[in-house]
């Protein structure tokens, strides 16, 4: 019931903030093309990365994800930039496709293998004067069972003699999703099927899938400060408001003593919010910087979190930049997570009920260590780019979950590599 | 067992990220409160950029979104099912 209410009362606020939003970012927009003009300072740029994520499993292959991008920008005169890019998500493993106990005379099957394509193209603008500075993109990602588009605006400016940074930004996603085509289940959660493949989605002429909306806004002002010639801080907020289909098709909850397994059901509407607050503080006689920043979490789900983050940054000799970061993230769960074994011997908690470990009370901590090569030249009569960087990136997070029938409790650690290169003129 | 999330915590982590800012900005303050043109040599340097390098903040985004409840909002497109 409360979930009920608190939907309610979201509906009826979503167009208010969703006016508020785009207001704030035309008036900041406003403000960002009447300051006075100065020199900017756009510039060209490309650059490549390539990201390996590993998330092995003590009782199946666990996920693999290989992720390259390409992005390039270009300075059109002194004050814009166009700028494009392209991504790519394959992604490979096997994950069960029902959430239910893993042990006892009630476990359920062994993992399902997949692997998916996942592509993304943008483009976007940025025009960049001496106070301030607007931006706009588009971006469209496309999978064999979603489709999403997503346009951005953001703008900034500079307030006392530059000592102050206001800046809001604004997303809007128009995402689709595929699903079973669950016209039979007469609207009871219980009877919900779960999509069997995605081989029929967004073909014409289907009966067996049919399509979702998903509609998401995300609001973002924040506040930077240059306090002193050395330490920069800023403060900031975030709400972002989801309305649409949210549950993984493809999965099934194990509910209730009766064996049932209906596809999972979550609400179609969110709320989450967000505070945060990050800082830069200098250490010139090391040639470092430490920077970092924590964040406040909760949404209408009930899920609520803290995550903090702290790099240090190092130059060794002339040309190497040493990173090492570390992030620990704590989260409870949402109203209606149960563990498996809850949801088979108790039974749902209201109408809804997942099997996603995003939405289960849990923490990870990641400990990163980067290397980039990077080389400025300078003066040099010889130089035809103003800085080229190759760096290399590591990184593990662990996950710790508080009961052995949460989900993906499989699952405890993942590997992340990173490698990339920059070229900037 | 990750620890409850109460309003004291949070005010208590307020109170620290705020005691942190103004220990930092007290410990380096010059003489005046507005830092001139000519003093940000600094902060003018990549490793005091707050945002780090677009493209690996986007690329750590995206990967942190699939796998937290939590997000910061940043406007990251797509998702998908196939990640979980």
């Amino acid at each position: 019931m409360q979930l009920r209410r608190t939907r309610r009362s979201g509906i009826r606020t979503r167009g208010a903030q969703g006016a508020l939003a785009a207001l704030a970012v035309v008036v900041a927009g406003i403000v960002a093309t009447l300051a006075p003009a100065g020199r900017a300072a756009a510039n060209t740029e490309a650059s490549s990365r390539l990201t390996i994520f590993r998330e092995p499993s003590t009782g199946n292959a666990g996920i693999t994800v290989i992720h390259p991008q390409v992005d390039a920008s270009a300075a059109l005169g002194s004050t814009f930039n166009i700028n494009a890019g392209y991504e790519v998500d394959i992604v490979s493993g096997a994950t069960p496709r029902i959430f239910g106990p893993s042990s006892g005379v009630d476990a359920v099957s062994g993992a399902t293998k997949f692997s998916d394509v996942r592509q993304e193209v943008k483009g976007g603008f940025d025009f960049i004067r001496a106070t301030s500075g607007l931006s706009a993109s588009y971006s469209y990602g496309w999978e064999s069972d979603y489709k999403s588009s997503a346009i951005s605006a953001a703008s900034r400016s500079d307030l006392v003699d530059h000592n102050f940074t206001l800046g809001v930004g604004y997303t809007h996603n128009f995402d689709t999703v595929c699903d079973a085509n669950n016209a039979a289940a007469l609207g009871q959660p219980l009877n919900l099927q779960p999509l069997a493949s995605s081989a029929h989605c967004f073909q014409s002429g289907m009966t067996d899938v049919t399509t979702h909306r998903l509609t998401i806004d995300t609001f973002e002002p924040s506040l930077t400060w240059t306090a002193t010639p050395r330490f920069v801080v800023q403060g900031g907020t975030t709400i972002q408001i989801l309305d649409g289909f949210q549950s993984n098709p493809y999965r099934a909850v194990l509910v209730g003593s009766q064996h049932r397994t209906p596809q999972e059901h979550m609400p179609n509407f969110r709320q989450r919010y967000a505070v945060f607050g990050r800082g830069a503080y200098a250490l010139p006689d090391a040639r470092a910087s430490l920077t970092g920043g924590i964040r406040l979490y909760r949404d209408s789900w009930a899920v609520m979190a803290e995550t903090a983050e702290l790099n240090y940054n190092q130059y060794v000799q002339q040309n190497f930049l040493f990173t090492l970061r570390g992030r620990y993230h704590q989260q409870t769960g949402a109203s209606f997570y149960r563990t498996s074994r809850d949801y088979q011997t108790l039974g749902p908690a209201g109408q809804y009920w997942t099997g996603d470990r995003e939405l289960s009370p849990m923490s990870n901590f990641l400990g990163s260590a980067k290397l980039a090569y990077v080389r400025r030249p300078g003066q040099e009569r010889s130089a035809w780019f103003s800085e080229l960087e190759f760096s290399g990136k590591f990184e593990t997070l662990f996950y710790h979950l508080d009961s052995a029938d949460a989900p993906n409790y499989d699952r405890k650690v993942a590997y992340i590599g990173q490698t990339s290169f920059a070229l900037r003129f | 067992m990750p620890s409850p999330f109460t309003f004291k915590r949070a005010l208590l982590l307020a109170l620290a990220f705020g005691l942190f800012t103004t220990g930092c900005a007290t410990a380096t303050a010059g003489a005046s409160w507005t830092v001139k043109p000519h003093q940000r040599e600094l902060l003018a340097d990549k490793i005091m950029n707050l945002d780090g390098d677009p493209q690996e903040r986007a690329a750590d985004q995206h990967m942190l979104a699939n796998r937290e409840g939590a997000i910061g909002g940043s406007g990251t497109s797509g998702g998908g099912c196939g990640c979980n």
